[in-house]
């Protein structure tokens, strides 16, 4: 007879699961995605990723401090930092940039790792990436009444850990541990640091606002020197492609060594305007289908 | 005793005959705005046809439509769909009239339910034709409407030429008789 009443249940069971069908999820452990609007937040690289055969661009100012007034313009009159920052993803793990800053005329050459990702069940708790890069100062110091820099003497590197997590909807956060190196710094460079290892701790922040737009912060600690910290407040606005990132910042450094090397000024009075804007373009775009 | 049993089982085989099953049919959201017209595509929807009991059912995970630029994909994801808390969108409901299957030719249907996105159900009618083919499987096409505001999705002004605010929702699906 028990036989009997298990033949019969299980004999009714298609039927009654046949009423709905069960929601799956195709992926169960699917990315928490934009954790950042733009693979730059402030000055700093973050987890964001790109497509496979995406470039990504971003046009990055500083301007002179603030203390000027309105007779400087806000600092607008001293003269930008530019930087230029081309990064193509050759996956979706790995892409290779080239940057172009106009502080002591610094080319970069960098890529980024994305190690794994953040999911939404909780299976990695946050995503963890890599960056690191060289870059080499051509400045003309011919003026110099010493010999100029060789090629050599005008490299400088860099090297970071991202580990960044969105929190809730609203709240993403990144740590960035980094670490710069100059072959030989130089006072003529323009940065304040003398030293030729610095290492730093990178904290972003992102605290949406609206559903296109969040406040954003950025504080880097420095670990081994007596430089002045790094702090930036500022908006970030995502307008389909492009992503608009305007702040208040204590350096005119925009490249990462020159960032941990290149000193800071005061909160406030000595705070410079910024301005990025981020743009992916799609270039292996898939037909539509 | 013996009869009983096979009774059980004669139950659940005329159940089946009539049920039908798909994890791959195909879903299109055309979003045609004044400036900008692209497709959304998934090729996962999952559905359930029963005929004898006049059930519908149909689900897609939205985190697998595919526009064919990643960024707006996320964008989708995140600002829209809000796909971490919405992961799927649902129609459960039943025909007018159940259809009468003849092999080879499209019979129109129309059938009523809920159909649930973003969080919010809403009752509706959808028109599509059914029709059988010769291994015994049912095709299903199937076609409507939906207003991205019914569903509390709204449009930004910076997108509206982009992002059309009446999305056509076509599905197509060949489901196998369920063993």
């Amino acid at each position: 007879m028990n036989k009997l009443v298990l033949l019969a249940f299980f004999g009714i069971l298609p039927i009654s699961l046949s009423a709905q069908l069960e929601r799956k999820l195709v992926n169960a452990n699917q990315p928490v995605e934009l954790i950042f609007h733009a693979p730059r937040h402030i000055n700093l690289l973050t987890v964001e990723p790109l497509d496979k055969k995406t470039m990504h661009f971003a046009i990055m100012h500083t301007f002179g401090t603030l203390d000027g007034g309105i007779q400087n313009l806000y600092g607008l009159d001293n003269g930008a930092n530019i930087q230029f920052s081309f990064e193509f993803a050759l996956n979706e793990k790995l892409s290779v940039a080239a940057s172009r800053s106009s502080r002591d005329k610094v080319y970069n050459l960098f890529g980024r790792y994305h190690i794994f990702k953040q999911t939404q069940n909780g299976s990695k708790p946050f995503s963890l990436s890599l960056a690191g890069g060289a870059g080499v100062n051509t400045s003309n110091y011919s003026f110099l009444p010493e010999p100029a820099p060789t090629f050599g003497e005008r490299t400088s590197y860099f090297g970071q850990v991202m580990l960044a997590r969105k929190f809730s909807p609203k709240i993403s956060f990144q740590l960035t541990p980094m670490m710069a190196y100059f072959t030989d710094p130089r006072p003529i460079y323009q940065i304040e640091g003398t030293e030729k290892f610095y290492l730093a701790l990178g904290f972003s922040g992102k605290i949406k606002v609206t559903d296109r737009s969040s406040l954003s912060l950025q504080y880097i600690p420095n670990l081994n020197t007596d430089l002045r910290n790094n702090f930036g407040i500022g908006w970030d606005i995502e307008a389909g492609g492009h992503v608009f990132q305007m702040y208040f910042v204590t350096s005119q450094a925009l490249n990462e060594q020159y960032l941990l090397a290149g000193g800071n000024g005061t909160i406030g009075d000595e705070f410079r305007l910024g301005f990025n804007v981020n743009r992916i373009f799609a270039t292996g775009q898939k037909k539509k289908k | 005793m013996k009869r009983f049993v096979l009774f059980f089982f004669f139950i659940t085989n005329v159940s089946t005959a009539q049920s039908f099953l798909t994890e791959s049919g195909n879903v299109n959201f055309l979003s045609k705005a004044p400036l900008n017209e692209f497709n959304g595509v998934s090729d996962k929807l999952n559905g359930l046809v029963d005929l004898s009991k006049n059930v519908l059912d149909f689900y897609v995970d939205l985190n697998t439509l595919d526009t064919g630029i990643g960024l707006r994909d996320r964008h989708m994801r995140d600002n829209y769909l809000e796909t971490e808390t919405y992961p799927f969108a649902e129609f459960t409901g039943k025909f007018n009239a159940i259809p009468g299957l003849v092999v080879g030719s499209k019979t129109p249907v129309t059938a009523i339910g809920k159909f649930k996105i973003h969080g919010v159900e809403r009752q509706i009618q959808v028109k599509g034709t059914l029709s059988k083919n010769a291994k015994g499987e049912v095709e299903l096409e199937a076609g409507f409407e939906v207003l991205l505001s019914d569903y509390k999705i709204p449009i930004p002004k910076l997108v509206f030429y982009e992002l059309a605010e009446n999305q056509t929702v076509t599905i197509k699906a060949t489901l196998k008789p369920k063993k």
